[in-house]
C-alpha cells in the first residue's frame, strides 16, 4: 500500500488545470469581501484556467456548474472559496467525484468564517485577506494528489462494557438486530445504578420492576454472552477488528447454582452489603440482590475463611444440594474478536464526606440520596420504611440538600449533575405518599425541571406541601441529645437567615466520572473532558461516537444523565455500531503517512510519537511500516521525522510549505501565519466567525488535522520568509482529538522558543494557544493580543529571523 | 463494588451467631500449634502453663469470635480439642 502511494506521489506529468469558485454566500461573504475582485485575482494565479464568482456555490446550480466545468474545461483541480471546509467540504468533494474527479483534488478557502464574518467593517482588508486565502488554497491544490481510501472489514460482533441500564439496552438492541454481543460487567450482577433506585422520575415507575425483565432478557438472549464479574483487560486492534482480552474473575460457584440461598444461611461471615450501600448485611457467599442476573451466588474471597487452597470452613459446600460450590476455581481470560465497542461504564456518586460542614459519615442522620433510595425501597434493608439510622424511628421532618458535589468550584464539581433536582422532587413525593404529615424542606440553588413531565412533578411536589428554600445550608449541626439536626443558612430569595430543625437530612449527591475511567480511556485510546467524562467525536452531530473509530458511548460514561437519556443514547449507540456492522466494511480517510523508505534510518522516533501504535519498526529490515486502518491521521509522525522520510498524505510538507510561501510572498512582515488543528482551534476560529467576533485581519490560517502535524520547519520557514509572527494552536492538553499528539506540539514549540531566545529573537513572535471548538473568543482575543506584537516588529528583527532560520528555506 | 460505607448496617443487631463452646483436653495436647495456626478467627493462643506432656497447650482467648467451623478439631493430631454449639443461647454480634 505504501509503495503504491509513493509511485502515485511522483506521477503528476499531466498539466495542472485549476478551477476557482468564489462564493458570495448571498451577502454573508459579498457583504464585506469584493468577490468579483477576488475571482479576478484568482484568474491571475498560475495553473488557474477558470475563476468565477457566484451567489451560492453550494446550491444545486453551483454544484452543477462545477461539474460541467470539470468536463468542459478539463479541470483537474478545484478550489472553492466559501465557508469552512468543516461545513461544505464533503458537499464539494462529492460534486467533484460525480464529475469523475478524485475527491482528494479539491481544496477549500475559508473566506466566510475566517474572513468576511470576522472583518465585517473593513472591506479592503477583508478582500486582501480573501485573496491571500485563495492564493494559499491554489498553491496547495496544485500539489494535491489523488488518493483512494482504504477499505477495512468489520467483524460483526460487538463488545458492550458495563451492564447498567445503558449497557443492557445497547446489548439487547444489537442482539435483536442479529449481532453477537459480549456484555462485560465488573460486578457480580448486571443492573447497575438503576437496580438500586426505588422509583424513577417523572412517572414514578418502580425502577427494578421495569429493569428486571430487561436484565433477564439480556441474561437469556441467544445472541448475548453475559460476562459478569469480569473486566476488560486488554484491547488491541482498530475499527472493525478489535482483539479483546476479558479477565473472568472466579465466582467459586458454578452455573449449577439454583440460587436457593441455603449456603448463605450457614455462612458464618457477615459483612455490609455494597448493593445496599452498607445499610444491610450479607454473607461471604451471597447474591447482591434478589433480581440479580446471573442469579448464581458468588463467594467474596476477601471475606471467606478458605484461603490459599486450605478449606477451613465448608459449611456452604455441605449446605449445597447441587454441589455447585468450587473453592478451587481460578480466574480465566477470554479472548474475543469484535468489530465495535460500546462503552457504558456509568458514573460514580460524589462522596460528601469531603465536606466537613455537612458532617456526612460523622452524623448518623445525614445520609446520601443513594442511601435514601435503599431505605425507601421495599426490597431494601428497612423494607421500605424510611427510618433514620440513629434510632430507627420514622422522621417527622426531613431536609433535602441539593447540589452536593455539583456546581461548585470549591466543594466538588463544576458541572450540573442533571438528575439530582428531579430525583429529590420524586423522593419528596414518595415520602409524602407514605407519610403525608412529614415536613419536607428542599434547600436548592436552582431547580432544573427541564424535561418532559418534569415541571408537572415539581408542581405536584409544591402542591403536596414540600417547602422549597433557595440557598444551601452553610452547616449542619447535631443536637447531641436528640440526634436531630440544625440546618443553618441564608434564604437568598428573602435575604434572611434560616435555622431549620429536622430529624434527618438527605444530601442530594452529584454524579462524577468513574474513578477507573482512566483504565478504559487507556485501553480504547479515548479522550475525556475536564470533568472526567468521555469526550464524544462531535457534541452535536456525532454525540455517541468516540473519536476512536468503532467505539461508541452510552449512558453516564459520557455525561451525567437520567435513565431515559441513558436508554435513548444506548439505542443510538447500538444503531451507530449496527450501521458499521451491517455495512461490514468501512473506508478510512486517506490522510495516513507516506514513507520514503530510502530516507528512513529506522530510528523509530515516529513509532514513539504515534498515539495509535500504527507505525511498526522492523529493525531487521531497517524500515517502518504503517497499519493504515489503525492510523488516526494526525500527522505527528511526519513532524517528528528528522530525515524527511515521512509525510502525511493530503497534508504533505510540500503542500503546507506552498501555503506558507503563498502567505509570505507579499507583506510578510505584517502578517501572522497561524496553524490550526481541524478539531479544536480551527473549529474555534470557525466559531469566532459564526459569532461575528471581530479581530484584526492580519492572520492567515493554515489547517492541519492536528497541531502535532506542525513540524518545527514550518514555523522556521515562515520566519525565514519574513513573517512577523507565527501562531501554533491546538486542542487543550489532555483533550487532543488524537489522544496525546498535542504534547508533541508543546515539546516542539518549547524547543523553538529556546532556539529563538538563544538567537536573540523575541519569543512573543511565536505564540502557542490551546483553544477548544467552543472557545472562539479565546482565539479572537489571541489574534487581537498579537496585533501590537506584529506592529512593533522592526525590519531588523525580521531580517534577523530570516538569517537565523535561513536553513529552513533549503531544507524545505 | 468498591463503595465507601459510612453507616452501620441497620440489621447488624439482628445477625445471630451460634455460640461456641470450646473444649480442650489439655494433657492430651502435644503442643504442635496447628489449631492456633489454622484458626481463621484467631480464637486460640498458646498458654503459659505446661501440661503433663511438658508442652504449652492452647488457651481460648476469643470464644465469641468462634464460628464453629471445627477446623481445629479436624487438624488436631491428638484429638485434644472439640467445639460444640451452646444450645438455646444466641448472642448479638456487631
Amino acid at each position: 500500500m505504501t509503495e503504491k502511494k509513493e509511485s502515485k506521489f511522483n506521477q503528476s506529468a499531466e498539466e495542472i488545470r485549476i478551477g476557482v469558485y468564489v462564493c458570495h454566500c448571498g451577502l454573508n461573504i459579498a457583504g464585506s469581501v469584493n468577490c468579483e475582485e477576488v475571482a479576478k485575482f484568482a484568474a491571475t494565479l498560475s495553473h488557474v484556467v477558470l475563476a468565477q464568482d457566484n451567489r451560492y456555490t453550494c446550491s444545486d446550480q453551483g454544484q452543477e456548474g462545477i461539474k460541467k466545468d470539470i468536463k468542459e474545461h478539463r479541470l483537474n483541480r478545484v478550489v472553492v472559496a466559501a465557508c469552512s471546509p468543516r461545513l461544505h467540504e464533503p458537499t464539494f468533494r462529492k460534486a467533484c467525484e460525480d464529475a469523475g474527479l478524485n475527491k482528494y483534488l479539491f481544496e477549500m478557502a475559508n473566506i466566510r468564517e475566517h474572513c468576511s464574518w470576522v472583518h465585517l467593517y473593513d472591506r479592503d482588508s477583508a478582500t486582501e485577506k480573501a485573496k491571500d486565502l485563495v492564493k494559499m488554497a491554489v498553491a496547495k491544490v496544485a500539489l494535491l494528489q489523488p488518493a483512494t481510501e482504504l477499505e477495512v472489514p468489520i467483524n460483526r460482533k460487538a463488545l458492550v462494557i458495563g451492564g447498567g441500564v445503558a449497557g443492557i439496552q445497547a446489548a439487547l438492541d444489537l442482539a435483536d438486530t442479529g449481532y453477537k454481543v459480549y456484555l462485560v460487567e465488573k460486578e457480580p450482577s448486571i443492573g447497575g445504578m438503576m437496580a438500586r433506585i426505588d422509583k424513577t422520575f417523572p412517572t414514578m415507575d418502580c425502577s427494578i420492576c421495569i429493569l428486571a425483565p430487561k436484565m433477564s432478557d439480556a441474561g437469556h438472549h441467544l445472541n448475548i454472552e453475559l460476562m459478569a464479574n469480569s473486566e476488560v483487560a486488554e484491547v488491541k486492534g482498530y475499527i472493525g477488528n478489535f482483539h479483546v482480552k476479558v479477565l473472568r474473575k472466579p465466582r467459586y460457584v458454578t452455573k449449577d447454582c439454583s440460587a436457593c440461598g441455603e449456603c448463605a444461611k450457614v455462612c458464618p461471615i457477615v459483612a455490609p452489603n455494597e448493593f445496599d450501600v452498607g445499610l444491610a448485611t450479607r454473607h461471604a457467599i451471597y447474591s447482591p440482590f434478589a433480581q440479580a442476573v446471573p442469579a448464581t451466588y458468588i463467594i467474596d474471597m476477601n471475606l471467606c475463611l478458605n484461603k490459599e487452597g486450605v478449606v477451613v470452613c465448608d459449611k456452604c459446600m455441605k449446605a449445597c444440594d447441587r454441589q455447585a460450590i468450587k473453592y478451587e476455581m481460578k480466574p480465566e481470560t477470554a479472548e474475543l474478536e469484535v468489530g465495535t465497542v460500546i462503552v457504558a461504564t456509568g458514573a460514580d456518586v460524589f462522596d460528601p464526606s469531603v465536606l466537613p460542614n455537612y458532617g456526612y459519615g460523622k452524623l448518623p442522620n445525614v445520609i446520601t440520596s443513594l442511601e435514601f433510595e435503599r431505605l425507601i425501597n421495599a426490597g431494601g434493608p428497612s423494607s421500605g420504611h424510611l427510618i433514620r439510622p440513629s434510632d430507627m424511628q420514622i422522621p417527622k421532618r426531613v431536609a433535602f440538600i441539593q447540589c452536593v458535589g455539583s456546581r461548585s468550584d470549591r466543594n466538588g464539581r463544576l458541572y450540573c449533575s442533571n438528575v439530582c433536582c428531579m430525583n429529590t422532587i420524586k423522593d419528596s413525593l414518595l415520602i409524602k405518599e407514605h407519610w403525608p404529615d412529614t415536613e419536607i424542606y428542599v434547600f436548592y440553588v436552582d431547580i432544573r425541571a427541564y424535561g418532559k413531565g418534569f415541571e408537572d412533578l415539581y408542581t405536584r411536589a409544591r402542591k403536596a406541601g414540600v417547602i422549597f428554600i433557595r440557598g444551601l445550608p452553610a452547616e449542619i449541626k447535631e443536637d447531641k441529645k436528640t440526634r436531630n439536626l440544625w440546618l443553618v443558612g441564608e434564604n437568598t430569595l428573602q435575604n434572611e437567615l434560616y435555622k431549620v430543625n429536622v430529624d434527618m437530612a438527605i444530601l442530594s449527591v452529584g454524579l462524577e466520572a468513574r474513578k477507573d475511567s482512566e483504565v478504559i480511556q487507556r485501553l480504547l485510546t479515548l479522550s475525556r473532558n475536564t470533568d472526567g467524562f468521555f469526550l464524544e467525536a462531535h457534541p452535536k452531530l456525532r454525540p455517541v461516537d468516540a473519536a476512536t473509530g468503532g467505539v461508541f458511548f452510552a449512558g453516564c460514561a459520557e455525561s451525567p444523565k437520567d435513565i431515559k437519556d441513558s436508554v435513548t443514547q444506548a439505542s443510538a449507540a447500538a444503531a451507530r455500531a449496527g450501521i458499521l456492522m451491517a455495512q461490514g466494511k468501512v473506508t478510512v480517510e486517506a490522510i495516513t503517512p507516506i514513507i520514503f523508505a530510502e530516507k528512513c534510518k529506522a530510528c523509530g522516533l515516529c513509532t514513539k510519537v504515534c498515539p495509535y501504535n500504527a507505525l511498526m519498526l522492523n529493525k531487521e529490515q531497517k524500515r517502518v511500516t504503517v497499519i493504515e486502518a489503525a492510523c488516526g491521521g494526525c500527522g505527528t509522525c511526519a513532524a517528528e521525522c528528522p530525515f524527511g522520510a515521512l509525510t502525511q498524505s493530503h497534508f504533505t510538507d510540500e503542500q503546507i510549505v506552498a501555503q506558507i510561501d503563498a502567505v509570505t510572498e507579499q507583506d510578510a512582515d505584517k502578517k501572522v501565519v497561524a496553524f490550526c488543528c481541524n478539531w479544536c482551534s480551527y473549529a474555534g476560529a470557525d466559531f469566532a466567525g459564526v459569532s461575528r467576533m471581530q479581530y484584526p485581519p492580519n492572520v492567515r490560517i493554515i489547517r492541519t488535522m492536528c497541531s502535532g502535524r506542525v513540524s518545527p520547519k514550518f514555523v522556521e520557514r515562515a520566519f525565514a520568509k519574513g513573517a512577523a509572527a507565527v501562531m501554533v494552536t491546538g486542542c487543550h492538553l489532555g483533550d487532543c482529538h488524537y489522544i496525546n499528539a498535542n504534547y508533541q506540539t508543546l515539546k516542539r514549540v518549547e524547543k523553538l522558543w529556546k532556539k529563538m531566545e538563544q538567537n536573540g529573537l523575541r519569543k512573543e513572535r511565536l505564540q502557542l494557544l490551546w483553544a477548544s471548538a467552543a472557545e472562539g473568543e479565546k482565539f479572537a482575543s489571541k489574534v487581537r493580543e498579537m496585533k501590537p506584537i506584529v506592529e512593533c516588529v522592526t525590519s531588523e528583527e525580521i531580517e534577523k529571523a530570516r538569517k537565523v532560520f535561513e536553513k529552513a528555506l533549503t531544507d524545505g | 463494588m468498591p463503595e465507601r460505607i459510612k453507616h452501620t448496617p441497620l440489621d447488624s443487631k439482628d445477625v445471630k451467631h451460634p455460640k461456641a463452646e470450646i473444649h480442650l483436653i489439655k494433657d492430651q495436647c502435644k503442643g504442635c500449634g496447628y489449631c492456633i495456626e489454622f484458626c481463621p478467627k484467631k480464637v486460640l493462643e498458646e498458654s503459659e502453663e505446661i501440661n503433663a506432656r511438658g508442652v504449652r497447650p492452647p488457651k481460648v482467648v476469643n470464644e465469641d469470635q468462634c464460628i464453629l467451623c471445627q477446623f481445629c478439631t479436624a487438624v488436631c493430631p491428638d484429638f485434644a480439642i472439640f467445639v460444640v454449639e451452646k444450645k438455646n443461647e444466641v448472642e448479638c454480634k456487631t
